[in-house]
């Protein structure tokens, strides 16, 4: 048991897609714990390796390709997981409002949050504040994100917000927003919960807020 | 297939064309000939007079036919090794090098913010920072010691600083030819002899006429033992534009050109072959404050065409770039040795050495030196050129990839990067997390990595006994000179 945590943190913190997959899935047929893989594999490999990204010791490319590997690990081990196993690793909803065609950052965030164990429901970009509030209906996320690069399109953000408190759920959820003219006054002002200057330090910053409110 | 490609593996920059530097060469042949230069050493007037030469009194003129016989003696290459055994410095056709100036009198205290007297621990300090460093390939002594047993002998005590905590080739200054016999006599014992040190010169000795002109004695002496010992020497010419050249910059490289070609002839008449480099610090004077600028366009414009003749000539050049006219390392500062350090770099001149010099040419700063690594690092980026070949091009990847998609997770990026220069004080963060980390200016981060590398960097320890032997070199010139 220990050494399969032993090669799943190896083959996460290398970011080798393939092999992490592999070895996720013998532990699995071992009849290894689901949730001991996740727990005690996966999460504390990722927080190795989001602590070596904090630190400049890791750099984007290497951050996503073990991100991807988690995600792709994520995707095996999650029908084995029951709700409660699945801790701070929530679901997530996020898009890029209406009018806006920038995807990169939004989908760096995504790619972020798929590392960090969230189940992510990416719901592209130019999307209405009808779609947000209907995925939100549907998937149940515990954290929407949205995304905005141009100061034109960042008012639709606001307006998602009030939607959902039209649709009665905002509640369920965090919200979290992003993009380069954003401000953490910008997010106070409309009503978000967080606010992340960079793709990269999403996730800190999600887990910051969920650990204040448990 | 196709043919008639041509591919350009770095960028290509010049500044004159060849009927340009033909022009410059001609005149300076002319001045040669019809103007000539002073020469205050008996010795050198010696050689002269037995020459083809015209002596009269101090002046002499020569012809053309001696210039172009004695700069068929010269090598098109010098390759110096440190005393860390590295045959690391390979002076050849747009090879190019940085290393630091010499000599400066002040520094300015990294600590106090004060403008002081240089001192043994400052250059001690700048050695061991150019030793660290590693867009520094070779050192000059960067600040001058002035507080030696015996201004006569500081250039002892100097090098011995040097060496104590730097490990790369050097380019080192003496007082005189005395000095100077003694500076070779300790490369010679770190390279393990005569024979050894001029198949392995360890140093590069600078020497320079003054303009216009004119060579003064010690120069001279200098210059005449460096040739009979064939130790590698530049002799650099400093003009002024408007003081001690004319005002145009054409008008200056000139006689900057005759200044070293009468030094040129002067060292084959006395061993023909010695490896000289071909040297110019061409700046202006500036009109408002009467100063020698060292961060004037001119400097740069003028540098670089230099350097340019120097290739058609083929001789090793000798240029200068990173440095300042700005008082403290302010934006002045950046702006300026940022600019010089470009264009020298462009220009493929094989020795850019005054690297981190503030306050036009008479200020040491450590912070200057530390600033400078990270902008060599980014005009060296300049100069890896765009690679056009398919992988580079990447057309599979972009059909893959397709409209609308992203390129941060493929094999093509993770691969490629790499290859990207990667700064290490210039900050790219957003502003948020800039605030997070303290809101620190430049000015704030290379104090930071100055220090922390003057607290942890251990250049490699000269050897006990080879210490005591370059030490006792010192103290019989201290006694010599009581």
């Amino acid at each position: 048991m220990s050494s399969d945590l032993g090669k799943i943190s190896d083959a996460l913190t290398k970011g080798n897609v393939d092999e992490l997959k592999e070895v996720v899935q013998q532990a699995l047929d071992n009849d290894a714990v689901p949730a001991d893989l996740l727990n005690k594999g996966l999460l504390p490999g990722m927080e190795a390796v989001g602590q070596k990204w904090k630190n400049g010791e890791m750099f984007m490319p290497e951050v996503l390709r073990c991100a991807k590997a988690m995600s792709g690990a994520m995707d095996i081990l999650r029908p084995r997981l029951a709700k409660e196993d699945l801790g701070s690793a929530g679901k997530m909803v996020i898009g890029t409002v209406s009018g806006d065609l920038h995807d990169i950052g939004k989908d760096l965030a995504a790619m972020m949050f798929e590392g960090a164990g969230y189940e992510v429901v990416n719901i592209g970009i130019d999307q209405p504040n009808e779609k947000f509030v209907e995925a939100a209906k549907e998937h149940k996320p515990t954290l929407l994100g949205m995304s905005a690069l141009l100061t034109t399109t960042m008012p639709r953000m606001g307006e998602v917000i009030n939607s959902l408190k039209e649709a009665g759920i905002r509640d369920q959820m965090a919200v979290i927003i992003g993009g380069a003219p954003v401000t953490q006054e910008f997010a106070e002002e409309i009503g978000a919960d967080i606010y992340a200057p960079n793709a990269g330090s999403a996730v800190d910053l999600a887990r910051e807020y969920f650990e204040s409110k448990a | 297939m196709k043919i008639n490609q041509t591919i350009n593996k770095s960028p290509q920059f010049r500044v004159l064309s060849e009927d340009q530097i033909e022009q410059i060469y001609f005149s300076a042949l002319e001045v040669m000939e019809r103007t000539g230069g002073v020469v205050y050493h008996e010795g050198a007037l010696e050689l002269f007079k037995n020459s083809d030469a015209l002596v009269e009194g101090n002046r002499v003129r020569i012809p053309i036919t001696m210039v172009e016989e004695a700069l068929k003696s010269y090598p098109r290459k010098i390759t110096l090794k440190g005393r860390n055994g590295k045959r690391s410095l390979f002076l050849e056709k747009d090879m190019v090098s940085f290393g630091t100036g010499s000599d400066l009198p002040f520094t300015l205290d990294m600590n106090t913010g004060e403008r002081r007297n240089t001192t043994y621990k400052d250059v001690s300090d700048a050695s061991k920072l150019v030793d660290a460093l590693s867009n520094f390939d070779f050192h000059m002594s960067h600040g001058i010691v002035t507080d030696a047993p015996n201004p006569q002998t500081y250039d002892r005590h100097q090098f011995m600083a040097m060496l104590e905590n730097c490990t790369k080739p050097m380019v080192v200054t003496s007082v005189d030819g005395e000095g100077l016999e003694d500076l070779w006599k300790m490369g010679c014992l770190i390279q393990g002899g005569e024979h050894e040190f001029r198949l392995n010169p360890m140093f590069v000795v600078y020497i320079e006429p003054i303009s216009p002109l004119k060579n003064d004695s010690t120069a001279v002496e200098k210059l005449l033992f460096a040739a009979e010992k064939r130790i590698p020497a530049m002799y650099t010419p400093c003009p002024s534009s408007g003081a001690t050249a004319p005002a145009t910059i054409a008008g200056m490289l000139v006689q900057s050109l005759a200044e070293t070609l009468l030094a040129i002839v002067m060292c084959h008449l006395k061993n023909p072959g010695m490896p000289l480099i071909m040297g110019g610090v061409t700046t202006l004077l500036d009109m408002r404050k009467s100063t020698y600028s060292y961060g004037a366009p001119e400097l740069s414009l003028a540098s670089a065409a230099n350097t340019d003749i120097s290739k058609w000539l083929n001789l090793i050049m000798f240029s200068t770039g990173g440095c300042t006219d700005a008082k403290i390392l302010d934006e002045q500062a950046a702006s300026e040795q940022m600019m010089n350090l470009f264009y020298s770099y462009l220009s493929g001149a094989n020795l850019i050495h005054d690297v981190g010099y503030i306050d036009h040419g008479t200020t040491a700063s450590l912070e200057s030196l530390v600033l400078n690594q990270e902008m060599i690092g980014m005009v060296k980026q300049f100069g890896k050129g765009i690679n056009t070949d398919d992988e580079h091009l990447a057309l599979d990847l972009i059909e893959k990839q397709g409209p609308g998609g992203e390129y941060v997770t493929t094999d093509h990026t993770f691969k490629y990067w790499k290859e990207w220069f990667m700064p290490q004080l210039q900050d790219r963060s957003d502003y948020e997390t800039w605030v997070k980390n303290g809101s620190k200016t430049m000015g704030q981060r290379l104090k930071e990595r100055t220090q922390h590398l003057l607290d942890t960097y251990q250049p490699e320890p000269l050897d006990e006994k080879l210490r005591k032997e370059l030490k006792k070199i010192c103290e019989d010139a201290d006694k010599r000179h009581m």
